[in-house]
């Protein structure tokens, strides 16, 4: 019942538009990034940009966190949603993969297994010496 | 006609990707994830039906084009653990670059190892940070980026699923630690593989995987070409 009542209010018509206008407002963030970028030279992607004017912004109280947050955490939450499309491209490299896949796949699995063991052993090992440990 | 292609496209990426999330919900093991499930099940389908990936990507560019905003959209957990992050941000950036600089050094050797063209090497580079940076990287550096990107969501695809165990293997406690080993390690799909852990190891993974990217893109060009030297 309670979980039949979330739902309902998540479908609310309001709240989708609202969410949809606050999408469009975090692409615009992501697209004045991209113009900057252009304009100062910057090899940075426009949407990282667009995330740190975002962040200041919001830090310096001028953009108030409510404009954004119900379109930026549906967003967040459905985040597995827009890298679908880049996964089904692996279609159009099968012929590749088909030879060259096996080897890719075991560089791959052993070059993140060590990035997460180095990475995470670090961060680990600071916050216990550091005594900042939660 | 491809238009019309296109809009199924998107409709059946949508549905396949909720009812994917849901299973994922009843049974809560790796392989059921939803960025397994669901591309697979789209792959499957267009093969059979000989429709070709450019025909799906008139459809599929509308969602992929909702990142841009969704990276924009990491400013507000950073916004929200402002303190938080302050208070751990020299752990967080030191493990990062020790975890970017162990992905140039095991890209480099293993690739070389294997007796790949400096090309794919190249392209290997830059796969554990998020895409549209990914991408950039291995323009600049002379990878192919359009193989850059299958490798990115690779490494995606294998950080969700073996994050978890790294995290348990190695008897990890501190959030912290949790979260700079997703987002270091796996992008965006270890962001969210840390989101489901706990809102502090999502903030944690979104900035590692933030800092990650733009260590990326300051130390791939310098560090690189020196590696393929050995």
């Amino acid at each position: 019942m309670k979980k039949a009542l979330q739902i309902t209010r998540m479908f609310k018509p309001r709240r989708i538009f609202l969410a949809l206008i606050q999408i469009g407002i975090l692409y615009i963030f992501s697209f004045v990034g991209s113009f900057l970028g252009k304009l100062l030279h910057l090899n940075f992607p426009g949407s990282l940009i667009g995330m740190g004017i975002l962040f200041i912004l919001l830090r310096l109280e001028i953009f108030p966190y409510n404009w954004v947050v119900i379109g930026g955490n549906w967003l967040l939450a459905e985040l597995l949603l827009f890298f679908i499309p880049s996964v089904v491209a692996i279609m159009q490299y099968i012929q590749f993969l088909h030879q060259d896949g096996l080897d890719l796949f075991i560089i791959i699995l052993i070059s993140t297994v060590a990035v997460m063991v180095s990475s995470g052993l670090t961060a680990e090992m600071i916050t216990r010496k550091g005594g900042k440990a939660l | 006609m491809s238009e019309f292609v296109g809009f199924i496209s998107v409709v059946l990426t949508i549905i396949f990707y909720y009812s994917s999330k849901a299973l994922y919900g009843r049974i809560r093991f790796v392989l059921f994830s939803p960025l397994l499930i669901a591309p697979a099940a789209l792959v499957i389908g267009l093969l059979t039906l000989h429709i070709s990936y450019s025909s799906y990507i008139i459809g599929g560019k509308w969602l992929s084009v909702l990142l841009q905003p969704a990276i924009v959209a990491f400013a507000l957990p950073l916004y929200k653990h402002y303190e938080l992050l302050k208070k751990y941000f020299p752990e967080i950036i030191l493990s990062v670059l020790v975890g970017t600089l162990s992905a140039f050094l095991s890209s480099a050797l293993l690739g070389l190892g294997a007796n790949f063209e400096p090309q794919i090497i190249l392209s290997l580079a830059p796969r554990s940070v998020t895409t549209p940076i990914a991408i950039d990287v291995s323009n600049n550096l002379g990878g192919i980026p359009s193989l850059t990107a299958v490798f990115v969501i690779f490494t995606g695809l294998m950080g969700l699923v073996i994050g978890p165990l790294v995290i348990r293997f190695l008897h990890l406690r501190s959030p912290i630690a949790k979260g700079v080993l997703l987002g270091t390690g796996a992008h965006g799909c270890g962001t969210s593989a840390a989101l489901s852990l706990g809102s502090l190891e999502g903030t944690i993974a979104s900035l590692a995987m933030i800092f990650a990217g733009l260590a990326t893109i300051i130390l791939a060009p310098v560090i690189f070409p020196l590696l393929l030297k050995l």
